[in-house]
C-alpha cells in the first residue's frame, strides 16, 4: 500500500516520542486510523489542549495548569520542609512512597558546569527568594546521585545554609530486597560511610 | 592504486580493545537508554564512544559510567565513534564533594577544551589520575591544581620556562622580580621599566617549579601566572566551570580554579 501524505505525517509526529522509531510509529498509526478512531480523536484533542494550558506552577516550577500547583496549594502539607528534586518525575516517585508531607521545589534539570547549565537555568534564584520569604527550616537535597547531582546538591547546599536552614541530603545505599554480592561498589562504600546505630 | 585503497582498509579497520585504564570526561543522554562518552583513556587518547542501553533501569553499568571514577573499558571502533562493550571499576574513585568536585570538573573541561582527539597522552592521563586523588584527599587541592595545569601545558608542547630567565639563561633568583612573557619565558624586570607580561617573584617561578609551595604569595602569583597563560591557549571563550565557581560565593576558601 502506497503511504499517502497525510499517513506519513502522522508517522513522522508520533516519531517526537521517546523510543519510538519508524516501525513503532507505524503500528501506533495503523492502530490508530483501523481500529480505534475515537481514542485518536481524544488523544488528539487533549494533547493540543495539554500544550496549550499546562504550565509551570510560581511556587515549585512543576507542571501544571494553573498557577499554584495542588500540591503546593493544600493546606495539609509541612510548609518547614522542602524538598529540592530534578524533575516532575521525582515527585511522583515520592509522593508515591507516601513518606513525605512537606512542599517541593522542581529544578527542571541540574548544575552541568561543562554545557553551561548554570544556577540561572535552575531557578536557584527563585528557591533562594522561597527560603528567605517562607516558613521553610529543612531544605532535603534530593537530586540524583550522580556528579552532577551532587555538584547540584553542594552549591545549594551553600546558598541556602545561610538564611539559617538546616540542609540536609536523602541517604544512598543498599536496595531494599536486595542482596549485598550483587551491589555495585561505589553505593556499598557509601553504604558503609552513611551506616547508624542500630 | 594499491595505497588508496590499502589506506581506506587501515582506516576502518575494526579495532578491539579489551579492559583499558580510562576516564569519562562528558557524557550526554542519547536515544532512549544509551549515552554519549567523551572517554579520556591512557593509550588512546580522547575519544567519543557509545554505551548502548545503560540509562535502562536493568543496566548496573548506569551507576558506574560517572566522571571521575577509574575505569577499564572494552571496546570496539571502527572510524570515528567507538561502541562500548564492558565497564569494569579500576580502584575505588576519588570521593570528590564541594570544591574538590568542582576543581574535578575544571580539569574534564580544562582536557576537553586543550587536547586533540586521538593523540595519546599517556603521563598526562596519570598525572590527571594523581591530581583526582588529590583533590579527593583536600590536601592542597589548590597546589594540584596548578601543577596540573603546568604539566598539561607541557604535555600539550607549550611547555613553560621556570627555571631560568630567557634572556640571558640565568637561574631564576627567588629575591629578584620577573615578567613572564607568554610563550617565551620569564625575563629579570629592572626597576622602573614599562612590563607588558605578568610580574612575580623568583621565588614564585621556583615554587610553580618545584610544586611546593611556601607561602601564599606563590600560590597567589603561580594562580595569576597559570590563568594568563591558560586564558592564551584557550581562546576568547570562557571556561565554564571557572564561571559556576566564582558564582558560589561561600565555597572558596582555600582552592582557586
Amino acid at each position: 500500500m502506497a503511504v499517502t501524505p497525510l499517513l506519513s505525517r502522522l508517522v513522522d509526529g508520533l516519531r517526537c516520542l521517546p523510543g519510538v522509531g519508524p516501525k513503532s510509529a507505524q503500528r501506533m498509526a495503523y492502530h490508530l486510523l483501523e481500529r480505534d478512531r475515537e481514542s485518536a480523536r481524544r488523544l488528539a484533542a487533549i494533547l493540543a489542549l495539554a500544550a496549550d494550558k499546562i504550565g509551570h506552577c510560581k511556587s515549585c516550577r512543576t507542571l501544571s495548569e494553573t498557577d499554584i500547583c495542588p500540591l503546593c496549594a493544600s493546606g495539609s502539607r509541612d510548609r518547614t520542609q522542602l524538598c529540592v528534586v530534578e524533575m516532575p518525575a521525582d515527585v511522583e516517585a515520592i509522593e508515591q512512597s507516601g513518606s513525605y508531607r512537606g512542599l517541593y521545589f522542581v529544578l527542571m534539570g541540574h548544575l552541568s558546569p561543562l554545557d553551561g547549565v548554570g544556577p540561572e537555568d535552575i531557578g536557584l534564584d527563585q528557591l533562594k527568594e522561597r527560603c528567605r520569604a517562607e516558613e521553610v527550616r529543612e531544605v532535603i537535597l534530593a537530586t540524583n546521585p550522580t556528579v552532577e547531582g551532587e555538584a547540584t546538591a553542594h552549591y545549594i547546599s551553600e546558598q541556602v545554609k545561610d538564611h539559617g536552614i538546616r540542609v540536609t541530603r536523602i541517604a544512598h545505599g543498599v536496595p531494599l530486597g536486595g542482596e549485598l554480592e550483587y551491589v555495585d561498589g561505589d553505593t556499598l562504600s557509601h553504604a558503609f560511610s552513611g551506616r547508624r546505630e542500630w | 592504486m594499491i595505497a588508496p585503497c590499502a589506506a581506506w582498509d587501515t582506516a576502518m579497520k575494526t579495532e578491539r580493545v579489551e579492559l583499558h585504564p580510562a576516564y569519562i570526561l562528558h557524557h550526554h543522554p542519547y536515544r532512549n537508554s544509551s549515552r554519549l562518552l567523551e572517554v579520556f583513556s591512557r593509550d588512546y587518547g580522547r575519544f567519543g564512544m557509545i554505551a548502548r542501553g545503560v540509562s535502562s533501569k536493568r543496566s548496573r553499568l548506569q551507576g558506574r559510567l560517572q566522571p571521575f571514577r577509574p575505569l577499564l573499558l572494552s571496546w570496539h571502533s571502527r572510524g570515528e565513534l567507538a561502541t562500548m562493550r564492558t565497564a569494569e571499576p579500576d580502584g575505588a574513585p576519588p570521593v570528590l564533594s564541594g570544591a574538590a568536585l568542582m576543581s574535578g570538573f575544571y580539569l574534564n573541561e580544562l582536557l576537553l577544551r586543550l587536547t586533540g582527539r586521538h593523540v595519546p597522552y599517556p603521563r598526562l592521563f596519570r598525572n590527571y589520575h594523581r591530581t583526582l586523588n588529590r583533590l579527593g584527599e583536600r590536601r592542597a587541592g589548590q597546589d594540584a591544581l596548578r601543577l596540573f595545569e603546568c604539566h598539561l601545558l607541557q604535555e600539550l608542547g607549550y611547555g613553560m620556562t621556570l627555571d631560568h630567565e630567557v634572556e640571558h639563561g640565568r637561574p631564576i633568583q627567588p629575591e629578584a622580580h620577573y615578567c613572564y612573557h607568554i610563550e617565551r619565558g620569564p625575563v629579570e624586570l629592572a626597576t622602573g621599566e614599562p612590563a607588558n607580561g605578568v610580574q612575580l617573584a623568583g621565588s614564585s617561578l621556583l615554587a610553580l617549579a618545584s610544586g611546593q609551595f611556601p607561602d601564599q604569595q606563590s600560590r597567589k602569583d603561580a594562580l595569576r601566572l597559570m590563568r594568563t597563560v591558560l586564558a592564551f591557549y584557550l581562546g576568547s571563550k570562557p571556561l565554564r566551570s571557572r564561571e559556576l565557581f566564582r558564582s558560589l560565593k561561600g565555597v572558596n576558601r582555600g582552592t582557586t580554579l
